[in-house]
């Protein structure tokens, strides 16, 4: 394998077998991409596209801040959700692996029916709960408090609160499965050797569950980093995110251009942690546990 | 000390749910014994493994390992070793950090256990280049020898071993069954091993625990299970085996098709405690050979062969007496067929070797 240099390119029955997935790359992943790149170089008039071939959309977003602190801002948000999601699903999903079995499949099915009901409907419904005279404050009234303690409401700490709930499935899941895969002898072989419950967790079972955590990890910081939904609904739109800046970009100041090279930006940015962070990952891998 | 019992099992009875794993299991196991607990599957054989390591905490009985009481110490604070029946070597790290793993989690000197874990590499005769390969990189066989290791490296009073050589092919597994009872002679180690394979255990253990439904039909050495049976259970348990139903009277036994000169059994073959009435007489195929014309024997019977198996070095004989009870008999390979299918045969066998007991009403 390593070494030698991969030939099948050359085999046309394998280029003939690979067509189909070819014309589809090429059709809905390649050229929208390609039409996006194009798109940087033109500027708007009127609202009107106008062909002209310039790096007029590009020395904008490079001399002015505004767009960068809106992405500073967007990873921000993402890389704490992603944190704030690992620390609230790993209990969970170990829980679900190791101490709740009996319930297990209750669990899983009551998960999976929030995780299908519409993003949309969820976070409105936040809104009704965690508004000055919601749920949330008229519950915490009966039992004492003063009115109007939830006070989070058009706020960034509403936005996260929005997106950790509604990416916190894909983690749960994803690192449930990692930690129902580790063969429970290896557990006990931990404790045979002499470790403590904390130690044979620590050892064994965390760095076992790691697959699934960094796969959790990554599946969240991309949907994290892609989120319009929240703080336009919870976060008011008053501190807005890259997607919501693209989105206002393409739709409400119909300037395509601009829209199109923001989107790189934020694709760029995003493939780049994640490149960073599988660095990281298989470093530790290779080194193993200290 | 040499002979001491190191472990002490005492009526342990563990039940899950309705279902009795262990209906009052008591076993001595001394200092030094390689003792294997051996039954079918569901025998609770397992079970009672994991009382010994801790995993488990039986409902009542009591057991102690060097005098100390066990129960309710934690399997991590026992001085017991499991060899699992899938190993469970750690995927994560490599041969050296899975051997010195115990050793680590007792704060030994990191150099210390480098030094502990080559002696042990070169006690399990695993090549040193080894140390540094994770274990999914080693063939099977090469995996049992550092699981072993890693067992071995903390200095156990009791090693287990539950079924870690059910998995391997036929082959590999003579090598390491010769392996375990040279590794139980170089250490001194007392070795409880858990297999379903009877004849595993009668090639390497000192004592056989036969187990069966939750509790211990029968303890002895190979000896002992081979020729003096407790029950029908353990003398089918391994290989075939004749049990002729005869009348027991006196020590003398009759039954229809089985003529003797002197149907009297000598003592030593008799069950303790046997009483007149109907018994079973035990003959071992290999026991049993034709006799010629006017050749006489012990106990003589005629059959008609029903089946021939060639089992390499010998050849295995099925055939029916004349009451239609099956029997079944071997005789080396290389001597000439004496017979084929449907042949008479006229058939003899000493009063040597053969078992004279009752079948135990079933509990």
């Amino acid at each position: 394998m390593s070494g030698e240099i991969d030939r099948s390119w050359r085999d046309p029955e394998l280029l003939v077998k690979a067509l189909p997935s070819v014309i589809l790359q090429t059709a809905f992943f390649l050229a929208p991409l390609l039409m996006t790149v194009a798109l940087t170089f033109q500027q708007t008039k009127n609202y009107q596209l106008q062909w002209t071939w310039s790096l007029f959309v590009w020395t904008d977003i490079f001399s002015k801040g505004h767009y960068w602190t809106i992405l500073g801002h967007t990873l921000f948000m993402a890389i704490t959700c992603v944190i704030l999601c690992l620390v609230i699903a790993f209990p969970v999903a170990y829980a679900l692996a190791t101490r709740v079995r009996a319930y297990q499949n209750h669990v899983k099915v009551l998960i999976t029916f929030a995780f299908l009901t519409d993003a949309t409907l969820k976070t409105f419904g936040w809104v009704l709960f965690l508004d000055k005279n919601g749920a949330a404050n008229y519950l915490l009234q009966q039992i004492g408090f003063p009115p109007a303690v939830v006070d989070i409401l058009f706020t960034d700490w509403a936005t996260m609160l929005g997106m950790v709930y509604n990416l916190l499935s894909f983690a749960i899941f994803t690192i449930y499965l990692s930690i129902d895969a580790i063969d429970r002898s290896l557990i006990l072989a931990a404790y045979d050797a002499g470790a403590s419950k904390f130690r044979a967790f620590w050892e064994v079972t965390l760095p076992l569950a790691r697959p699934g955590i960094w796969a959790a990890s990554v599946l969240i910081f991309l949907l994290a980093v892609g989120v319009f939904l929240e703080p336009k609904v919870l976060g008011g739109g008053k501190s807005p995110m890259s997607a919501e800046l693209i989105r206002q970009t393409f739709e409400t100041r119909v300037n395509w251009p601009l829209g199109a090279a923001l989107t790189l930006v934020l694709m760029t940015v995003a493939v780049f942690v994640v490149l960073l962070f599988n660095r990281v990952y298989s470093l530790k891998r290779h080194m193993g546990p200290v | 000390m040499a002979g001491e019992p190191i472990l002490e099992i005492r009526d342990i009875r563990k039940n899950f749910g309705a279902y009795q794993a262990l209906k009052g299991v008591s076993l001595s196991v001394k200092q030094g014994e390689f003792i294997a607990l051996v039954g079918p599957s569901g025998c609770g054989k397992t079970t009672l493994l994991k009382q010994i390591a801790g995993f488990e905490e039986p409902d009542s009985g009591n057991l102690s390992i060097a005098g100390q009481p066990m129960l309710g110490v934690p399997a991590a604070e026992r001085p017991t070793s499991m060899v699992f029946q899938k190993l469970a070597l750690f995927p994560h790290m490599t041969v050296a950090e899975n051997i010195g793993f115990p050793l680590k989690l007792r704060k030994v000197d990191a150099n210390v256990i480098a030094k502990r874990v080559e002696a042990m590499i070169e006690l399990m005769q695993l090549k040193r280049e080894y140390l540094t390969r994770y274990p999914r990189q080693l063939s099977g066989g090469e995996q049992q020898r550092v699981a072993l290791a890693r067992s071995m490296i903390s200095e156990p009073k009791l090693l287990l071993l539950d079924e870690p050589l059910s998995a391997l092919d036929v082959k590999l597994k003579k090598v390491l069954q010769a392996e375990l009872k040279r590794l139980h002679r170089s250490v001194g180690v007392t070795f409880v091993h858990v297999t379903h394979d009877l004849e595993e255990a009668i090639m390497l253990a000192d004592r056989i625990c036969v187990m069966r439904s939750g509790e211990i039909l029968q303890v002895g050495g190979p000896n002992d299970i081979y020729y003096r049976p407790a029950d029908t259970f353990v003398a089918g348990f391994i290989g075939d085996t004749n049990l002729i139903a005869v009348d027991a009277k006196g020590g003398a036994v009759s039954a229809p098709g089985l003529s003797a000169a002197d149907p009297s059994v000598p003592a030593q073959y008799i069950a303790p405690g046997l009483t007149d009435g109907p018994a079973l007489l035990m003959v071992r195929p290999e026991l049993i050979t034709p006799l010629a014309a006017h050749e006489q024997a012990d106990f003589i019977l005629d059959v008609t062969i029903t089946e021939v198996f060639c089992k390499g070095g010998t050849v295995q004989f099925r055939s029916i007496m004349t009451n239609g009870a099956p029997l079944v008999f071997e005789l080396p390979g290389a001597s000439k067929q004496p017979a084929d299918i449907g042949d008479r045969l006229r058939l003899g066998f000493p009063k040597r070797d053969i078992y004279l007991f009752r079948e135990r009403a079933a509990a």
